[in-house]
């Protein structure tokens, strides 16, 4: 938000306006695919061809003309081709509208929007990728992008939690990683029924399935609900990873996505620019991200 | 420096002649003997120069919902279903905005730096753009309780087009240009007599105009506005927050009357025949469900927290983010609370509490 240059007293003299930055692009949607009673996978392409071009962790803003416009996080990797999913769940107005919709139906797509997960700084790096609940989805970005460029990332773990076996996202995506020897996946349930083989309890009981891991080489992704987040941290912490190599994807409400509406405002931080994804230690200065 | 001086008469000549291309708006009295005052002054648009009243002492309103009106329409849809078809709505009618008071402009600028940086906003832009706008200075505080210098507000030499100090009793103004437009606008060869080129008189008057007014401003903060920042630094704990707080009624007043405030919402609107716009409408930080999540988390809950982050963006992180004003002292929002907590009174006891705990080690 910082002013360009201070000396410019009138908005530039340059250009017209014929576009609007609140105007949506048209994508199609190409699937949809039920994972969960209220969640549903969307492929979408957008209708000019274009590829996203996103990074892991950043999110679009999705509208149904007529409804609305909400923020949605990217949860298929850049590497899968011009074709991007979104994990959606439908709690409202606009999320309701977006799960009427069928394949050929068009939406609106204004993105990629924020900051994701920077990559190349992972790259060389041993990846640890915790995730809570819905936010596997943004999670799945990040996954799917370390399995796709595998031979740039050393050893890779990820830990996920949900509250119960129906509400787990991706359940065949989690059943194949499980099996692969190049990433090591652990789920856990709070609350466990007959059909479930796995563990049950909070995310943080899955700590003890990592080997000791190194430090220095150990990039850590926490995505979550608030609630996870404050005990996930003690834990990463506890296992002396430095605060720098801690990536933390935070949530907020969002109308404009571009840094002008003020809703997703984290003291004076505003999270639809700067994040959703934040260093640790970004965070930890923000009091109202953390408390 | 003057650029000019000219007759009552002839400003409102020239006014009219603006009035053959461009939509004017100003300052126009309401009188009702009811209220208090019983004389209160309103932007709106008028037809004819002599409507205006330009010793107006402040209005109600900012000027802000000239350029970001309180309900604009961004997008209009066809709602068809499955379907795509969408176009943006921008408006370029050209206004002019006349009798700015100092204050007001220094919030505008504000308005300019928000909505063109990073993502320029091409709706706020092409208003900003087609605007004219003629900034009256205050000789004097328009009424009690600003501390507009204190915030040091109280004048300005940018981000108009022209300014008009009024310099005496018989309606005589001094100019100053501060665009091209504004000076082909009362160019003073165009004059039949009532504008003319200021003289050395002129200049000393303007001299004491300039004076009297230092010393018509009390100051009403007990410390000056660039410490503004290291004290709010220090009290984000303060039991004030929640202690004034208490009697808010989270109704966001305070947010819609002021000038520095543009948060909004955006919302889709239906017309039966199967069209409809995406709305922009002004949005308060106060309210509650700002900052409410689907699911109910609520990341600012408490009207203290909401308090807090309205008076740190207004006291210091609006200007770290911008370099420019986040409160500009009009004390619009003090008016406007039927609870009667004061931004003004707020920094003061805030300030005081900081003294109290005395130097940081
Ligand atoms: C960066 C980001 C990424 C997200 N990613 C996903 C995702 O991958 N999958 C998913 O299912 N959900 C995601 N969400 C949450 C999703 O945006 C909300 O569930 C959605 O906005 C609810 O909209 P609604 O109209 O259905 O609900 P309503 O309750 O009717 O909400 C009305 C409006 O309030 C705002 N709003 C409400 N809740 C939220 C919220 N949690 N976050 C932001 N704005 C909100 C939106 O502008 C919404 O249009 C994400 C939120 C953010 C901020
Ligand atoms: S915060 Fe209050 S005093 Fe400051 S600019 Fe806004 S309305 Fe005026
Ligand atoms: S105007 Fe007063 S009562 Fe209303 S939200 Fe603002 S501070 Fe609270
Ligand atoms: S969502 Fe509008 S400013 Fe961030």
């Amino acid at each position: 938000m910082r002013a360009r240059d201070p000396e410019t007293r009138r908005p530039a003299d340059t250009t017209d306006f014929p576009y609007s930055i609140y105007l949506p692009e048209a994508a199609r949607v190409l699937n949809v695919n039920p994972m969960t009673e209220l969640d549903s996978l969307f492929e979408l392409e957008l209708e000019s061809g274009r590829a996203l071009g996103h990074a892991p962790g950043q999110f679009v803003q999705v509208s149904v003309f007529g409804f609305g416009e909400c923020p949605i996080s990217i949860s298929s990797s850049p590497t899968r081709g011009p074709r991007f999913e979104l994990s959606i769940r439908r709690v409202g107005e606009v999320t309701n509208a977006l799960h009427r919709l069928r394949s050929g139906d068009s939406v609106g797509i204004r993105g990629p929007l924020g900051h994701g997960f920077d990559v190349r700084e992972l790259h060389g790096h041993d990846m640890l990728v915790i995730a809570g609940g819905c936010a596997l989805a943004p999670a799945r970005s990040l996954i799917q992008y370390v399995l796709d460029e595998r031979q740039r990332f050393g050893s890779f773990h990820v830990l996920y939690g949900a509250r119960s076996p129906n509400e787990l996202l991706f359940r065949d995506e989690l059943a194949r990683w499980g099996q692969r020897d190049d990433v090591h996946c652990h789920v856990i349930v709070d609350h466990a029924d007959e059909s479930w083989r796995g563990r049950a309890g909070v995310v943080t009981k899955l700590f003890d399935e990592l080997p000791e891991l190194d430090r220095e080489r150990t990039m850590v992704a926490v995505i979550g609900p608030p609630i996870m987040f404050r005990f996930v941290m003690l834990e990463v912490l506890a296992l002396g990873i430095p605060q720098n190599h801690v990536y933390c994807s935070i949530e907020r409400r969002m109308k404009c996505g571009i840094g002008k509406c003020g809703h997703c405002q984290a003291n004076d931080v505003y999270v639809c620019m700067e994040g959703p994804v934040f260093k640790y230690g970004r965070l930890k200065a923000l009091r109202e991200a953390i408390e | 420096m003057l650029d000019g001086i000219i007759s009552h008469q002839e400003l409102l000549r020239r006014i009219d002649a603006l009035r053959v291309e461009r939509r004017l708006i100003g300052p126009v009295a309401r009188v009702e003997p009811e209220c208090m005052p019983p004389v209160r002054y309103f932007y709106q648009p008028v037809e004819r120069a002599d409507e205006l009243a330009l010793d107006f002492t402040y209005c109600v309103q900012s000027p802000k919902a000239v350029l970001l009106p309180p309900a604009e329409p961004l997008l209009r849809f066809d709602r068809e279903s499955g379907k795509f078809r969408a176009g943006p709505v921008i408006d370029h009618t050209p206004t002019a905005l006349i009798g700015v008071h100092p204050c007001d402009v220094h919030a505008i600028e504000l308005l300019d730096a928000v909505f063109s940086n990073g993502n320029a906003d091409g709706h706020y832009l092409a208003r900003r753009r087609s605007l004219f706008i003629v900034a009256v200075d205050c000789p004097e505080p328009c009424t009690e309780g600003v501390f507009c210098r204190d915030m040091e507000t109280h004048e300005t030499d940018r981000g108009f087009d022209v300014i008009l100090y009024r310099l005496d009793a018989d309606r005589r103004y001094g100019v100053v240009f501060a665009s091209d437009a504004g000076r082909a606008w009362l160019n003073p060869s165009l004059s039949s007599g009532g504008m003319r080129t200021p003289n050395s008189d002129d200049e000393r008057t303007f001299i004491r105009y300039r004076q009297n007014k230092e010393r018509a401003f009390e100051p009403r903060l007990p410390m000056p506005r660039r410490e503004l920042p290291e004290m709010m630094a220090r009290s984000y704990d303060s039991l004030l927050w929640e202690a004034t707080a208490q009697r808010c009624y989270s109704c966001g007043s305070c947010n819609l009357a002021c000038p520095t405030c543009y948060c909004f919402d955006i919302r889709d609107e239906n017309e039966l025949n199967g069209g409809g716009c995406r709305l922009r409408e002004w949005d308060a930080c106060m309210a509650r469900d700002f900052a409410l999540v689907a699911g109910g988390h609520n990341f600012r809950a408490k009207p203290g927290q909401r308090l807090r982050h309205r008076l740190y963006r207004k006291a210091a992180w609006i200007e770290a983010q911008t370099g420019l004003h986040g409160c500009v002292g009009c004390a619009r929002c003090d008016r406007a609370c039927t609870a009667k907590i004061s931004i003004v009174e707020m920094l003061g006891q805030l300030a005081e509490e900081v003294q109290h705990a005395g130097t940081r080690p």
